[in-house]
């Protein structure tokens, strides 16, 4: 589960700016992907279109060969459930618990009050955040803020993770830490998709790697650790 | 092929979904009366402004329930005041009492001395010593001439006019008049209030729609992640509109503590000024029911204020 299709996708907005164009791409499920190129390349408005939050000008976006432009907003609602979402900003609520934050997504979806502790802590194990259940976001570091993100992106047990540019906040050596996480995760049999512009840092990780410029699809290929490299000089071997 | 959804989940029994209904209701209405709470100044604000809005057609529909009670009272006894000259003496003014009660059309006359009239008097205006320095009483005597029920406004009429020409007669008032004028005066406060509580019931709809605004904007962070985590638009909207009744709710209990506070220093003056038209007056109108009618006007007007805005706003919502 968790199968991603572009069908020669163009999105051009009123300004007459084209975001994406005749893109084509399918990531499997239960694969590991980024998306990178420069600012504008086309990386957000990808994950935007997986999410719903926007439709295709022309074409289709499929997940598991359905297409999400043609969901009710209630259908569209209960997709976004399987998936879970991380941006540079956690977008956490600072008025709230760490526990609270993590739990909302559970409570979205109507899983019992009873069963919300066992599965918080059990997302925030696999973050290593074990006990900062009653802080309040302000009390943890940035890097600490992201993984609460990252585990309230998980604790429902998504089909799929995307992120927008998760690391954009962080110093070198926590976002290796972040993508590790991300790592774990995709270890577990969820299709994960990483948009970032910090091609430095993913270029040794074995993923695949989906590079854009201005909507189109210049390079895709799986980068050195996990096989196949085209010879692409920014993702070096 | 496209595939069957695989998002359209079975739905639940019906009992596990009603109360996760009502589990998920309750959630919000808590969770969001505590956010208010947590902004004591903000709230007091809005219900300061849906208070005010509410207590103006709240406070002229009982005004207008008091003076229509007031002309009924009146307009249960008819009837003239017929005021003597200040020489008449006790002969004349008994004797015209004994003629006007042989008469068909009254009911009973009272006789008041200029005794009697400067005491009331003194009573109600509050003078102190002032007209016991006086040298003479200025005061004359009256009677206070009711007639029979169901007579007409001709009647009356004819009385006063007989009664005018009488011996020691100064003036004779027609009290059908001034009922007359309680009942004018209480229709242009119906149409008044009704004016004013489309105009205000607007005001409060608008106060409310703008303070959600507020709120919301203030929200837009925790929608915006509630949207990333698959909430549908009635979820998103829930907390709003539970906002919207706990700031309505707020303003009633407010308008309500307004109007008793007017009525408490309204009622003793009005008390008085009835009293010296021989009338016992009682605030009425403010009761259970009025203050449960301006609670429900509340709630309905936070709601929709709240419904509105948070169309308006979710429509455009966009987290990423």
């Amino acid at each position: 589960m968790g199968a991603v299709e572009f069908r020669r996708v163009t999105r051009r907005y009123e300004t007459g700016q084209e975001a994406l164009a005749d893109l084509t791409l399918r990531i499997d499920a239960g694969s590991m992907a980024f998306l990178t190129g420069h600012s504008g390349a086309g990386k957000s408005t990808c994950l935007r279109l997986l999410l719903g939050l926007d439709r295709p000008t022309r074409g289709q976006v499929l997940v598991n060969e359905v297409d999400i432009a043609a969901l009710s907003p209630r259908r569209l609602a209960l997709y976004r459930r399987q998936i879970g979402v991380v941006l540079q900003d956690p977008m956490l609520l600072a008025d709230r618990t760490v526990f609270d934050n993590v739990a909302l997504s559970l409570r979205v979806a109507g899983v019992p009050a009873r069963d919300l502790p066992r599965r918080v802590r059990a997302a925030l194990g696999l973050v290593d955040l074990h006990g900062k259940e009653p802080c309040l976001p302000r009390e943890l570091s940035a890097g600490e803020q992201q993984r609460v993100g990252l585990a309230r992106a998980f604790v429902g047990r998504p089909q799929m993770l995307l992120a927008d540019e998760p690391t954009g906040n962080l110093d070198p050596a926590l976002s290796r830490d972040i993508l590790d996480v991300f790592e774990r995760f995709h270890e577990l049999g969820t299709t994960v998709i990483i948009a970032t512009h910090e091609q430095a840092l993913i270029a040794r990780r074995g993923a695949r790697i989906i590079e854009l410029d201005h909507g189109a699809l210049v390079y895709d290929a799986t980068a050195p650790g996990g096989g196949v490299a085209d010879g692409n000089p920014a993702y070096p071997q | 092929m496209p595939r069957r959804d695989p998002w359209s989940t079975p739905r639940p029994a019906l009992p596990a979904l009603v109360l996760g209904w009502f589990r998920a209701h309750a959630f919000d209405a808590r969770d969001v009366l505590s956010v208010a709470t947590r902004q004591p100044g903000l709230a007091l604000l809005i219900w300061s402004l849906l208070g005010i809005a509410l207590s103006f057609p709240a406070g002229l529909y009982l005004l207008r329930a008091n003076v229509a009670a007031l002309g009924a009272d009146w307009a249960g006894s008819p009837g003239l005041s017929v005021y003597l000259t200040l020489d008449a003496g006790a002969e004349v003014r008994d004797g015209l009492a004994a003629v006007l009660r042989l008469r068909d059309e009254v009911l009973d006359v009272e006789v008041v001395t200029p005794e009697a009239a400067l005491a009331a008097f003194e009573a109600h205006a509050e003078l102190g010593d002032v007209l016991a320095d006086l040298p003479e009483n200025p005061l004359p005597a009256s009677l206070r001439v009711a007639v029979k029920p169901g007579r007409s406004a001709a009647d009356l009429d004819a009385l006063a006019a007989s009664v005018t020409g009488e011996t020691g007669v100064a003036e004779v008032v027609i009290e059908r008049l001034w009922v007359e004028r309680v009942a004018d005066l209480s229709a242009l406060l119906g149409r008044f209030s009704a004016l004013l509580g489309i105009l205000f019931g607007t005001g409060a709809l608008l106060v409310t729609a703008t303070a959600i605004r507020l709120a919301l904007e203030t929200r837009l962070n925790a929608l915006r992640v509630l949207q990333l985590v698959g909430a549908t638009d009635a979820q998103m909207r829930r907390p709003l509109l539970y906002l919207g009744v706990w700031y309505g709710a707020g303003g009633a209990v407010l308008a309500a503590m307004l109007i008793s506070l007017a009525l408490v220093l309204v009622e003793p003056p009005l008390t008085r000024l009835a009293g010296s038209f021989g009338q016992a007056v009682t605030v009425r109108g403010f009761d259970g029911r009025f203050v449960a009618v301006l609670l429900a006007a509340g709630v309905v007007l936070g709601f929709g204020g709240a419904l509105l805005a948070a169309r308006q706003r979710l429509r455009r919502l966009n987290a990423v």
